[in-house]
């Protein structure tokens, strides 16, 4: 039983998901219980993948007992069991948001569990070709939970999300036809070995590299490519903004650094420098903008969804430099900001819930109306900003010392930069919260929305969410031996 | 501006027949989808037809999955647009009467169940997962048969899928406002 853990991390949510529109015949509201029940066996699977794989190192599983090279293999190392752990995390914190909040329709917790299961996939695979299958059904159930909104707004998202998001799997499919015309393989651990054969500077390698990058780039939403990602975050529900938030784009920064590591290898970007610097150039430049679009929005989820175009800069930047404490320090930064982010949009969702507070305007005053709320707000952005304690502090710590180590200045000086204009949009809300006159009073609020109360299980996620921002930070040095383990011998290589 | 008009009007009066439809589905089919549906003797002819054949041609297509170009997923396309053609032919709310929509999401749910029981199954009998080779202890040319039956559970969610899809974007928007705010 022990071995097909992996598998059954993808399985048991399919097989979740499949629940609900059976149920919903006889049912109208077992979705959520069918999600919680199923999210629970995935925390335990994940649990024990993540002991076996830290007692006695990766593991590997070859699907329908096809050897490797041939068969679809899936595998776990360190990193892995951390972005799986991180899913099965999220997807309870936000089950405990949504018992409440909503939406309650069988057919949504259909879409979320199918969501887990492309992201569990996402993280276990060992092969190119499926990467792609499963980037897909992360894709599909992700516009679909977009599209769950009310309104047309979530709908023209979903709509735009479809569009943008296919062509970015279409670029990795593209770039992963390539790699196949290049070495005749698919999969990772083979393909770093024939790709080196190939010879790194083959023109088909090359351009595998770039296709792949890019499509993996566009679901991660880096600058250019981020114009999906402010419309999926901001006009969708509460639930959904901050699963999407936590996971989509996380889970493919995790794909593209396994695809820099596990496939290209860090020889691939000693030996093609223009292609770690173009690397290195998108991110930097999407850190700096991301930064200056979010300063510049008066929306606040808008304002957050920017901030991870800047955040995700941040992180492939750090993959992208790839030395040990780079990679450390995006990793930490990947794991931190979901938590971060997912927090603060679910905490946004209980500012509108409460008080109709939508914007940094609205927001005046609010500190003493929701006080539990804007001290988690404040908290998680703080932490995001990067104030010591914190988990954002020591990614963006470790990033810059990775970057000082390999002498990449533009990096340290971006960073520095944008680590100023994160704390200028984010004190504005301070202050707002804080120190200003509110704008909304508490007498007009009672009407909009028929005064939509608040559960004590979306305060505890997002109280968790603040605690897990600062408590993190004792679990660096877990994080560290755990990519020890297994990323620096990908390094090594 | 006039076509904007029209296609207001044409909303209102599809907003105004839905729930007319839904309340009393005795009332008669030419006024509740008004000059969406013509009847007419060829396509009802040529559609009644065709389909066995259609049908078994998707039948076809799923087998050849395993070892020929075909399988599920084109089979299964070709077996939701049987349903499409009925409906084209014979209206689409009798269809949706024809076809209940229990029988649409017991092939969907029940195609996954068939999969994941493949795969789990060869884990029972102590293989890896979808290891088909670990079913030929138990009867011959299990392989074959088990993929086969994986190509067939694959044609099921594709048409349940694809006919799903179409009933809903049949049925319009007006269903979809239904919020509930709790």
């Amino acid at each position: 039983m022990i071995e097909h853990l992996i598998v059954l991390l993808v399985v048991l949510p399919i097989l979740g998901a499949a629940v609900p529109p059976l149920a919903s015949l006889r049912y109208d509201r077992v979705g959520w219980a069918v999600a919680t029940a199923t999210t629970l066996g995935h925390a335990a699977f994940a649990a024990a993948l993540a002991w076996t794989v830290w007692t006695d190192g990766t593991v590997r599983y070859a699907v329908g007992g096809f050897a490797a090279p041939y068969g679809i293999e899936l595998v776990a190392d360190g990193l892995t069991i951390l972005l799986v752990a991180l899913v099965s995390a999220v997807s309870l914190g936000v089950l405990a948001y949504a018992r409440h909040a909503g939406p309650h329709a069988n057919t949504f917790y259909s879409q979320f569990l199918l969501l887990v299961a492309g992201l569990s996939g996402m993280t276990v695979t060992g092969d190119v070709f499926n990467l792609y299958v499963f980037l897909e059904i992360t894709g599909l159930a992700a516009y679909g939970l977009v599209a769950s909104g009310p309104g047309a707004r979530s709908a023209v998202a979903a709509l735009k999300y479809l569009v943008i998001g296919t062509i970015g799997a279409s670029l990795y499919l593209l770039g992963v036809g390539y790699a196949l015309a290049a070495t005749g393989t698919l999969n990772m651990a083979d393909l770093s070995v024939k790709l080196a054969e190939v010879g790194y500077d083959s023109t088909l390698v090359l351009t595998a590299f770039g296709l792949i990058v890019a499509g993996l780039t566009v679901k991660v939403a880096l600058f250019p490519l981020h114009t999906w990602q402010p419309d999926a975050y901001a006009d969708s529900l509460d639930s959904v903004s901050a699963f999407i938030s936590a996971l989509v784009s996380t889970v493919s920064a995790y794909a593209l650094a396994r695809v820099l590591f596990s496939v290209f290898t860090v020889d691939f970007l000693e030996a093609v420098p223009t292609a770690r610097w173009a690397l290195v150039g998108v991110a930097c430049v999407s850190i700096v903008a991301g930064s200056g679009l979010a300063v510049a929005q008066s929306d606040v989820r808008r304002m957050l969804a920017y901030s991870s175009v800047s955040q995700f800069g941040l992180v492939i930047a750090g993959f992208a430099i790839a030395t040990p404490l780079a990679v450390v320090g995006a990793t930490v930064h990947l794991v931190g900001h979901a938590v971060m982010k997912g927090g603060l949009f679910a905490v946004t969702g209980i500012i509108e819930r409460r008080t109709g507070a939508t914007t940094v305007g609205g927001y005046a005053g609010m500190g003493g109306r929701v006080p539990v709320a804007a001290g988690v707000f404040t908290l998680l952005a703080l932490a995001m900003v990067g104030v010591p304690p914190a988990i954002g502090f020591v990614g963006k710590w470790y990033i810059v010392l990775g970057a000082v180590d390999a002498g990449v200045w533009p990096v340290v000086v971006v960073l520095l930069a944008s680590t100023l204009l994160t704390l200028a949009y984010f004190a504005r809300l301070g202050e707002r919260l804080y120190f200003a006159e509110p704008t909304i009073t508490s007498g007009s609020t009672a009407a909009t929305d028929g005064g939509e109360s608040v559960s004590t299980g979306m305060i505890v996620t997002v109280v968790v969410a603040a605690v897990l921002a600062v408590a993190l930070t004792a679990a660096v040095p877990v994080i560290d031996q755990l990519i020890d383990q297994t990323v620096f011998e990908l390094i090594r290589q | 501006m006039s076509t904007d008009d029209a296609g207001r009007n044409a909303g209102d009066a599809d907003g105004a027949a839905g729930p007319d439809a839904a309340d009393s589905p005795d009332a008669d089919g030419d006024e509740a989808a008004p000059g969406l549906y013509v009847e007419s003797t060829i396509i009802m002819t040529t559609v009644r037809l065709v389909s066995p054949f259609i049908l078994t041609f998707a039948l076809f297509i799923m087998f050849h999955g395993a070892d020929t170009p075909g399988g599920g997923f084109q089979g299964g396309v070709i077996a939701g647009s049987v349903v499409m053609m009925l409906a084209f032919a014979y209206g689409i709310d009798s269809t949706r009467q024809w076809l209940d929509g229990r029988v649409i999401a017991a092939l969907a749910s029940g195609g996954v169940y068939v999969f994941v029981g493949i795969g789990l199954g060869a884990i029972a009998l102590g293989g890896q997962f979808l290891q088909y080779a670990e079913y030929e202890a138990l009867f011959g040319h299990a392989i074959k048969y088990a993929i086969e039956l994986v190509e067939l559970s694959i044609g099921a969610i594709v048409a349940a899928v694809a006919i799903g899809l179409f009933f809903l974007l049949a049925a319009g928007f007006d269903h979809a406002i239904e919020e509930d705010p709790s």
